[in-house]
């Protein structure tokens, strides 16, 4: 609450036009690549006036490489930027350590769930900027060449494995789907059966609900379905799609930018995630990135400030129609635009779709961060591999949780 | 001013520059790495005292002790075999009359690669259908082809060379002359036995997980022994070097000596370049201890390319800690490993000072 004085100023600075802050430059940071192209679109197309007329500069200086790693270093330095994006898989490491100024905002008009995914210890400590969720993205050329019918959003995993098979069958040099041995992708299926990464009492427990989505996921190149996407030279399923060397791809709405640069003429479609077969449910992931203010920053209002200027309804919607992001409002989900019959409307308007799945979890570990996910990322990739059996495999990765999870107490 | 103390304070200065550099960053930062290794500490909260809680728990850690065992096995793997194959190139290069500029500079080729872009090309070369798993197919495949080679080759030349000796003395077993034409020999014999369709050809779809495994061969993970083989590829051209500046300093009137005195190739290597190369033999295994105890740009460019226990190295296990992908910094536990694997270069130096390769001789 401002006080008296306080108040007057304002008021007084509103009815004379002046710029709220006195010319106050705000220092802010994001990684490279689109984001590049989404911060200075909206500095210089949507927000240059407004930022003019609150006085505030702002100085965008993206990174490249590791950006969890100059954002710790910037801040234990005392040199990090104002304003700059975390990402839900590492920002808990910046708000347990103080690093991050509450957000004072307004912020109900953003999805619940974000907001949820920024709050520590029952405080919001960032401004969910975009999100990103899972979905199937395929080839329709290939499906047609194939005569397999596409895939939909009624597939459950055995109707899709089934259509990815036949599609393998028909055109031999063609895999159904590039497979990756993590739990960033295999997560959504594991989670569509109910199971839980961690009970009531914090443990992880790989009970049957989640062998039979692993039993599934590894199967799926045994059954000719799939091939590991290192096999096919590639990183990622996304990188097989682009190739033709598979007809699918489960990756998020970010599958978009990189279709545009390396296959601009592909007939994109895309889908919901398969339910699982026995529950009759849909499984997702969460990746969710926000602007946080640095605790120390000198211009912390101002920089707030900024950040709620990057996050309104208009800046968000511009961004959206420029098929860069999804938006983290809510109430742009009826944007007219995302009902358009382009692929890029579509694929954002089916990954949208997908933060209402039925049990959607997101990309968060707790204190624990990534490492949680390394008896899971083994167990797959040994399993995929034939190196060892299921029944071992999944008894190692339950005891490396046991231990990890032990030392955290 | 007497002339040995201007000479005293001249040599101090002179080792002012570096020892302000050492005390600052060396001293000062591993004072302050001991301080933090006794401390609970994220890079924001003020450290805590935390006694040996750090060093305990690196102990009850299953990947650090992976890390630790990784890295010695590593370390006695990759040293032992730079050294040998670099004395060995040395010799070759050091024979070669013909083209021996072209020889030297191709073979120190792989040294002047970045190690990023070398530990890439690896990355490509050890696909499971890559470069590496086509060499084992074909040997696989052909290997009765390869056997039947070796064996007539051995035969050839031994038959060629017994009936030499029946006219002459002093005919080499390594005769030049006689292994060209046992070559030729031994492949017309293949040859003519795979055209008559005596030797099978072994069909086999292989696909070798050279990097993305968990398995282990012999005392190390598979993915290590990979890592081993690229490390080897790219040192070995510079030891050579050294190697080769030894050699070329070592007087060539001890070899006519021993030559006169009756000495074999292999007499005169043992007892006259083996003791002469001993101090750069000692720089070399020291060098080759130092680097590959501290293992890191390779196996952190791999990256997801392998499962983090086959590859972990402790330098690996110090930024891991430091780093830890979504979680908060884990300082006193990077710093506790840290200061164990500067502990243990030191010592394994020591040791290898003292009952391995000698600086000079006794």
């Amino acid at each position: 609450m401002l006080s008296r004085p306080a108040r007057a100023l304002a008021a007084a600075t509103m009815l004379l036009g002046l710029p709220a802050f006195a010319e106050e430059t705000v220092r802010i940071s994001g990684w490279g690549g689109s984001e590049v192209a989404i911060v200075n679109g909206l500095l210089t197309n949507v927000l240059a006036e407004k930022l003019a007329k609150e006085g505030i500069t702002v100085e965008y200086e993206p990174v490249d490489g590791d950006f969890s790693q100059f954002i710790l270093n910037g801040l234990s330095a005392g040199t990090a930027p104002d304003l700059f994006y975390v990402d839900i898989f590492w920002a808990r490491s910046i708000f347990s350590a103080g690093q991050a100024a509450p957000v004072t905002q307004d912020v109900s008009g953003f999805a619940a769930n974000l907001l949820e995914a920024f709050t520590y210890d029952g405080k919001l400590y960032a401004v969910p900027k975009d999100f990103n969720a899972l979905a199937v993205h395929f080839n329709k050329d290939i499906f047609d060449d194939a005569r397999v019918a596409y895939p939909s959003d009624d597939d459950t995993w055995t109707t899709l494995q089934q259509k990815l098979v036949a599609v393998h069958k028909a055109l031999p040099e063609v895999d159904g789907l590039c497979v990756v041995p993590e739990y960033a992708r295999f997560g959504a299926f594991a989670l569509s059966t109910g199971w839980s990464p961690f009970d009531n009492q914090g443990k992880t427990v790989l009970d049957e609900h989640f062998r039979r989505a692993f039993d599934f996921y590894t199967g799926l190149v045994k059954s000719g379905a799939a091939v590991m996407a290192t096999d096919a030279g590639q990183g990622w399923s996304g990188g097989c799609l682009a190739s033709e060397r598979a007809a699918i791809a489960i990756e998020g709405a970010w599958i978009i930018s990189a279709l545009r640069d390396s296959a601009p003429n592909m007939n994109l479609g895309t889908v919901r995630m398969p339910k699982d077969p026995e529950s009759g449910k849909r499984g997702n992931i969460v990746f969710t990135v926000g602007w946080t203010v640095n605790a120390a920053s000198k211009v912390s209002r101002a920089a707030a400030k900024v950040a709620e200027l990057l996050t309104t309804e208009e800046a968000q919607q511009w961004v959206l129609e420029q098929g860069l992001a999804l938006p983290s409002r809510t109430a742009l989900a009826d944007d007219p635009w995302l009902r358009g019959g382009q692929p890029e409307q579509m694929a954002s308007r089916v990954v949208l779709e997908g933060l209402s799945d039925d049990h959607v979890a997101p990309y968060f570990f707790g204190e624990v961060g990534g490492s949680w996910m390394q008896p899971i990322n083994a167990a797959l990739n040994s399993v995929i591999l034939g190196e060892v059996d299921a029944d071992t495999a999944l008894a190692s990765a339950q005891s490396a949780f046991d231990r990890m999870l032990a030392k955290q107490r | 001013m007497s002339r040995t103390s201007s000479e005293e304070r001249s040599g101090w200065l002179f080792v002012l520059p570096f020892t302000i550099s050492m005390a600052l960053f060396f001293v000062y930062a591993i004072v302050r790495t001991a301080f933090y290794s006794f401390a609970d500490y994220d890079l924001f909260k003020a450290p805590g005292f935390v006694g040996l809680s750090n060093y305990a728990a690196l102990i009850s850690d299953e990947l650090f002790l992976i890390a630790l065992r990784n890295t010695i096995g590593f370390s006695i793997l990759v040293t032992t075999v730079q050294t040998v194959l670099a004395l060995a190139l040395a010799v070759l290069v050091n024979h070669a009359v013909r083209a021996r500029g072209l020889v030297r500079t191709v073979f120190y080729l792989p040294s002047i690669m970045s190690s990023a872009a070398m530990t890439l090309i690896f990355l490509w070369l050890f696909q499971r259908d890559g470069f590496m798993t086509a060499i084992v197919s074909v040997v696989l495949a052909y290997r009765h082809h390869i056997l039947l080679f070796f064996v007539g080759f051995t035969a050839l030349q031994g038959v060629l060379v017994l009936n030499a000796r029946r006219t002459y003395e002093g005919v080499s077993i390594f005769d030049p002359f006689f292994l060209l034409i046992a070559a030729i020999g031994a492949l017309a014999l293949v040859g003519a036995c795979g055209l008559a369709g005596l030797l099978p050809v072994f069909d086999n779809h292989l696909r070798i997980s050279w990097l993305n495994t968990q398995r282990h061969f012999l005392f190390m993970p598979v993915t290590l022994w990979s890592v081993a083989l690229m490390n080897v590829f790219t040192t070995v051209p510079t030891l050579m070097l050294l190697f080769l500046a030894g050699l070329q300093s070592i007087p060539s009137a001890l070899y006519d000596a021993a030559e006169i005195d009756g000495a074999n190739a292999f007499q005169r290597f043992r007892h006259i370049t083996v003791p002469a190369l001993r101090p750069v033999t000692f720089a070399v295994v020291t060098m080759g201890i130092i680097g590959t105890l501290q293992m890191f740009d390779q196996v952190a460019i791999l990256g997801d390319a392998a499962p983090l226990a086959s590859r972990v190295t402790l330098a690996y296990y110090v930024y891991e800690n430091a780093f830890p992908a979504g979680a908060s910094s884990r300082i006193g536990m990077a710093s506790a490993a840290a200061l164990v694997l500067g502990i243990l270069t030191i010592a394994v130096v020591y040791v290898q000072k003292s009952i391995g390769v000698r600086e000079r001789g006794d």
